[in-house]
Formats: structure tokens, sequence, C-alpha cells
């Protein structure tokens, strides 16, 4: 019972990272229908931007500089990988681009961190808290808090601000939303900025209890779009349910049964999620009224 | 107000409009009438730039519009309330007209009293008042067409371009849409409202186009082409 209870915490922790990936790829989604597949890179980049900076400004002032140093670079990666691409109405250039980009930026940060993987430290103390027998390490719970604070805080950004709202008129609707002055291009611009700083302040956030290097991203950019998938690509927080079930069903596969065949049962749910309800397990069928 | 000069316009290499030309008069209230397929859906939107005119030339104000993106040609005050009404679906009825004003509300235009005008809107629209918080999507296909047009309104439009405003509702609310119309051309809105009950804009215009292939057959204000036999015949039925 202890045992399992530990799994389900530590699969938690990671499930949460699973799922503000995949919310990430929801925003660019929603808005041009594109995914950044470099997404995981966005993540790597983040976490070792953000460790050169606190070695310089410390922890708390490291963090503005990291969510500003995601937005420019899902900015870069949009104008140079997808809207050429959407331009052109190429159906397939923008996934050729961003995965372009995410093996330049991997190859960059191989260049610069080398390739040795690094020790983040955490802000926070690395002592585990015991909590009824269960060890909780307290970035987990940083990580809980800052994904769910993160995903709360576009929510409410899109419902309650007037870009916000052109945000969601765009994903509704993009020609529509040109009628009523708002620069749809410029708002495709914005969903990759911001999806690429959610990245990276989840890569700040996964780093102290994984290791931080320039090929952290990769396996985790790949997963978050099995979340993505299995929770639905315009399922809102469906993707949190999402990466809870693959970070938890990780853990349990990797104790019980080998850790050999830990990425299997995830892969597995995405094949059957693919197969028998393609929208996603909380994905919104669209109707459109004629 | 607005003119168009020798527009020539389609979808890829498909053209529709070959060589239009017409214009819209401040405070004036123009129908464009014609069959399916003759173009006036087109001439809206080569108008309003959701599609790009091969040649010819749009002025707004006296200024070339030609070819710019819709958001800009919208943020210099023209308005188009679409075919198929196009409502934001998961965003409420009060923020589709808050959609409306967003050139207002990000001062590319004159900002004015947003919230006076959304009050007005519920008052021209008392249908819309009473869903105000309801999700666009979840409309009957009246109410949407009532918002797609309280919505361009927003805008506070130099001209307001609607494009079959009538399409889909009940014989009811097609008359309540009209007599909205005609509301509005009192308060001396510009309009180009496209129509396939010609006999109902011809009676609310004040001039008229007839289309007919991608070409102007007819024009003239619209009491004449009510009354002209040829136009009579096409587009009226021997009813009227």
């Amino acid at each position: 019972m202890q045992i399992l209870a530990q799994l389900l915490v530590s699969g938690v922790a990671v499930g949460m990272i699973y799922g503000v990936i995949a919310f990430g790829y929801q925003l660019t989604f929603a808005t041009s229908k594109t995914l950044n597949f470099g997404q995981g890179e966005a993540l790597m980049l983040g976490a070792l931007v953000g460790l050169t900076v606190a070695s310089f400004v410390g922890y708390w002032v490291m963090l503005p500089i990291v969510l500003a140093f995601g937005l420019l670079q899902g900015a870069v990666v949009e104008r140079l990988g997808v809207r050429p691409a959407i331009k052109s109405k190429s159906e397939s250039g923008w996934i050729m681009a961003t995965i372009a980009l995410g093996i330049i930026f991997k190859n960059l940060a191989e260049n610069i961190w080398g390739r040795d993987d690094l020790k983040f430290p955490s802000p926070i103390g690395e002592r585990s808290i015991e909590v009824m027998g269960v060890r909780v390490l307290p970035m987990e719970i940083a990580i809980v808090a800052g994904a769910l604070a993160m995903m709360l805080a576009v929510e409410l950004f899109n419902r309650r601000s007037v870009f916000g709202k052109a945000v969601v008129a765009t994903a509704n609707d993009r020609d529509a939303a040109g009628l009523m002055g708002i620069n749809t291009g410029q708002v495709i611009t914005f969903s990759f900025a911001l999806s690429s700083m959610v990245a990276a302040l989840a890569g700040v956030l996964v780093a102290p209890v994984t290791l931080t290097g320039a090929t952290m991203g990769s396996a985790l950019g790949l997963k978050a779009f099995a979340v993505a998938i299995i929770g639905g690509l315009n399922s809102g927080l469906g993707v949190v349910v999402g990466g809870l079930i693959l970070g938890i069903t990780e853990n349990l596969t990797g104790y019980y049964l080998s850790t050999g065949y830990k990425d299997v049962p995830g892969l597995v749910l995405l094949l059957l999620v693919l197969s028998f309800k393609p929208s996603g397990l909380f994905g919104k069928k669209t109707i459109k009224k004629v | 107000m607005l003119r168009v000069e020798n527009l020539v316009a389609g979808y890829g290499k498909v053209q529709v409009l070959h060589g239009l030309s017409m214009q819209v008069a401040e405070g004036q209230l123009v129908t464009l009438i014609g069959s399916n397929g003759a173009g006036k859906t087109t001439t809206l939107r080569a108008l309003s730039g959701m599609i790009r005119p091969e040649s010819g030339r749009i002025t707004l104000h006296g200024a070339d519009i030609a070819g710019l993106p819709s958001h800009a040609i919208t943020r210099r005050g023209l308005a188009h309330s679409p075919e198929g009404r196009r409502v934001f679906s998961t965003l409420s009825v009060a923020d589709n007209l808050v959609m409306g004003a967003f050139p207002r509300l990000t001062g590319s235009r004159p900002r004015g009293d947003v919230a006076a005008d959304l009050d007005r809107m519920f008052a021209l629209f008392p249908r819309l008042a009473e869903r105000r918080a309801q999700l666009a999507g979840t409309l009957s296909g009246g109410e949407q067409q009532m918002l797609a047009m309280a919505r361009a309104l927003m805008l506070n439009p130099d001209v307001l371009l609607l494009d079959e405003p009538s399409m889909g509702l009940s014989p009811r609310l097609v008359s309540e849409v009209f007599a909205t119309i005609a509301r509005l051309r009192e308060s001396r809105v510009t309009m180009l409202l496209v129509e396939q009950f010609a006999a109902a804009a011809l009676d609310v215009a004040d001039f008229g186009y007839v289309m007919e292939n991608g070409r102007l057959s007819a024009s003239g204000p619209a009491a004449a082409l009510r009354d002209d036999p040829a136009v009579r015949a096409a587009y009226l039925g021997t009813a009227h």
C-alpha cells in the first residue's frame, strides 16, 4: 500500500509535466491547427537557460527571464517554421519545419552546455517531506502547483481579457476573427510564444527532479504529444487528466512489471484512443450548424 | 464613401467577378441582388479582404483598400456580417459583441462608449439581451443571424456589408430583420445589402445593382428597378 501511494505521488508529478506540455500543444492547435513538434526542445532550452541565468541572478529573478525567453523562442519558431507553411497552404511543411528547428535547438544546446547532464539545484530544498509514510519532494509539489497556476493563468487570460477573447475568436473562426479587425497572424504567433513559454516553465520545474541537458526534452515532448492525443487536442484541461493517466501508469508499469516496459502502456493507450476515439478521451466533436 | 472600379476576383484559378464597378454613397442603403452564383457573396468577400482581388480598385474614404488583409480593412471602418453568420460559438453572446468592437477597444478606432453601444444592441435585438451570457453556438439560426448583424454594428462602421441577413429565417423573423435594416437606414448607417429576397431588399434600399454571372446587368434607384419589367421577370416573380 505504501509503495502504491509512493508510485502514485511521483506519477502525479511527472503527469503534470506531461499535462502542461500537452496544454502547450493545444494552444497552437486551437489557433492554427498546427503544432510545434519542437516543444520538448523548448522545454529543454527553458531549463538550460534557466540554469545559466539562475547562476547569475538567483532562482526567483530567473523565472520571469525564462518566461520571456520562452515567449521569444516560440515566436521565432512560428515565424521561421510555421508561417511560411501556413501561407503556402502546405499540409505538412510545418511538421518538418518544427522538427528541424527542434533538432537545431538541440545541437545548439549541446554546443553551448555540452553533452553531459547537469545538476539543476532545487530552490526549495531537496529533502523529502514524509506525509503518512509517503515521501514527497518539495519540488514535486512545486511542479503540480506551478503547472496548475500556469494553465489557470492562461485560461483566465482567455476568458477575461479582450486579447484573450480575440485568441478564442481566432480559434473559433479565423476568417471571422479577421473581420473583427483582429490580426490573426499575430494571434497565431502569440499562441506559439505562449506555448513555448509554458514549455519553458515546465522545463524549469522538472529540471531539479530529472537530469538537465540537451536531450532531456525529446522524450518529454513526445510523451506529451501522446497525452495531447489521449486527452484530446481541444479538450481544455482534459490533458491534465491524460497526463496524470500516463504519468501514473508509467510508474506502476516500471515498478510492477519492468522499467523496460515503462513506455509501453502509454503508447498502447495512444493507439487505442486513436482507433476508438480519435478526438481524444475528453475531446469535443465539433458540431457545425448549417 | 465606398467605390469599386473594375474589380476582378475569384477563388484560385476560377474567376468569379469580371470587372465590377459600383459605389455606395454615404448614408445610403444600396442593395446587390441577383440569382445564386452571380457573385454577390464574392463581391462582399473581396470588399472586406476575405479574398484578395486580382485587379481593380476599391476605395474607402478615397483610399485604396484593395488587397489589404481583412483586419486592416475593418480597422478603416468597414464591417462585414458574412454569409453563414460565422459567430464565435464558444464565446458568449456579449463577448461576441465585444469582439465586434475589438478595434475600438484596442485603439485602432475611436473608442466612443462601448458599454452604451452594447446596451443599444440589446435594445435593438431584445432576444440577444435575454441570452447575453449564453454561448453563441447554442443560439438558434435566427438568433445567430441577429448576433452577426449586431456584432458588425459594434464597430460603429462607416460602411456595413450585410450578406443574406434573411438566410434560413422563418417568415416572421425575415420581416423582423428587414424592419431592423430599415431602422438602421433611418439612422443613416451606410449599408451594402446582398439579398435573395430581391423584392424586400428593393423595398428598403435607396439604390440597387443587379448582378449576373459576375457582371452588373442593371442598376438604378431601387424604386425604378422594382418597376423595371426585365428585373421583375427575372428576380421578383410576377406575384409581386
